[in-house]
């Protein structure tokens, strides 16, 4: 009787655990429903950020390249105008020597100027050490640039992968990820631009 | 007092740095000065020629940084005695900390002021007595 009676409760409770069940999947299919629609919808942006990225990197390095350019054109001139002053300064400490009285006053003041401005061209030299620290941080941003495109990177890979499969090109996928592998190894050379253009054009990027 | 007959080693991979460093020194009275991009480059011309008596250094660079040369240089027999300078915009605490046990002779921080460069040079003339050429 008892073993009937448990028979009895699995009958009368099994509907409600398939009910359950059901209730889950339904609330579980809508859930990747969502999601899927969310990276749908998510795939347009990322590409389009992934693309402009390394142009956006490539300026960044321009800008780190045109302050460098600056500053050693700055450089050149400050020191054409030092080498002149010096020789200024020589000439003038002759003449100074020859002249007396009055003349020989003026002169010195004359050089006492000039070995003020001597103090101002080397603070100009050293001002420009900014540019220094401009390259340092621009550097900075270009890493973190290449690390949010490579991870864009990935996101795109997975997608495209995504769509080759749904049209039986499956080979390609392998290929991605080859790239992919590549990309990774490498992360910290200077092909990197070239192996991330190269992998994007894979994937239609231009 | 500074030896200005001493012949120093500017290492950074900035060009403008070494540009700028050098005009310093050169206003200081150092003339006889070489360059180098980084790390490795200034420890292969330290070791090649043996008779540099200043390293001024920046910290951040590719291939061989500034700290690693410091250890480098404090590692190395021959090298060990060079005061060295190290020209940097790490100025963390910690930075500092691992310079200074490192055993670096005085720190400058970018941007610098010619007066600082040439104050740090004479402090580490006024304490060490630097290899001469």
């Amino acid at each position: 009787m008892l073993v009937d009676r448990n028979i009895e409760e699995r009958i009368v409770e099994a509907p409600e655990e398939d009910h359950s069940i059901n209730n889950e999947l339904a609330e579980l299919t809508k859930y990747v429903e969502v999601i899927t629609s969310t990276i749908r919808d998510m795939e347009s942006p990322v590409t389009t950020t992934s693309d402009q990225l390394p142009q956006a990197t490539a300026h960044l390095q321009d800008l780190a390249k045109m302050t460098e350019d600056g500053a050693h054109q700055v450089l050149t001139l400050t020191e054409r105008i030092e080498t002149n002053r010096r020789t200024m300064q020589t000439a003038l400490d002759q003449l100074q020597q020859q002249l007396g009285g009055e003349q020989a006053t003026e002169v010195g003041r004359i050089l006492q100027l000039m070995k003020e401005d001597e103090r101002r061209l080397m603070d100009i030299h050293v001002a420009l050490s900014f540019q220094d620290l401009v390259a340092q941080r621009v550097a900075k941003l270009v890493t973190i640039l290449n690390e949010v495109q490579h991870k864009l990177l990935k996101l795109v890979v997975i997608f495209g992968i995504k769509q080759k499969k749904a049209g039986a090109a499956a080979t390609d996928g392998g290929r991605g990820y080859e790239m992919l592998r590549q990309l990774e190894e490498s992360k910290t050379t200077a092909l990197q631009q070239d192996l991330v253009d190269d992998i994007m054009s894979e994937f239609g990027f231009s | 007092m500074i030896d200005t007959s001493l012949k120093v080693l500017v290492v950074d991979d900035m060009s403008t740095m070494r540009r700028i460093v050098k005009n310093v020194l050169k206003q200081i009275g150092f003339s006889d000065m070489v360059e180098a991009e980084n790390g490795q480059d200034a420890l292969n011309k330290l070791r090649a020629a043996g008779d540099f008596g200043l390293v001024v250094s920046d910290w951040n660079m590719p291939v061989m940084q500034g700290i690693d040369l410091l250890r480098a240089v404090r590692a190395d027999a021959e090298l060990k005695h060079l005061p060295f300078l190290m020209v940097t915009a790490e100025a963390q605490k910690e930075n500092i900390i691992e310079a200074v046990q490192a055993g670096v002779s005085n720190y400058v921080v970018k941007p610098f002021t010619a007066e600082a460069l040439q104050g740090k040079l004479e402090k580490i003339f006024a304490k060490t007595q630097p290899v001469k050429a």
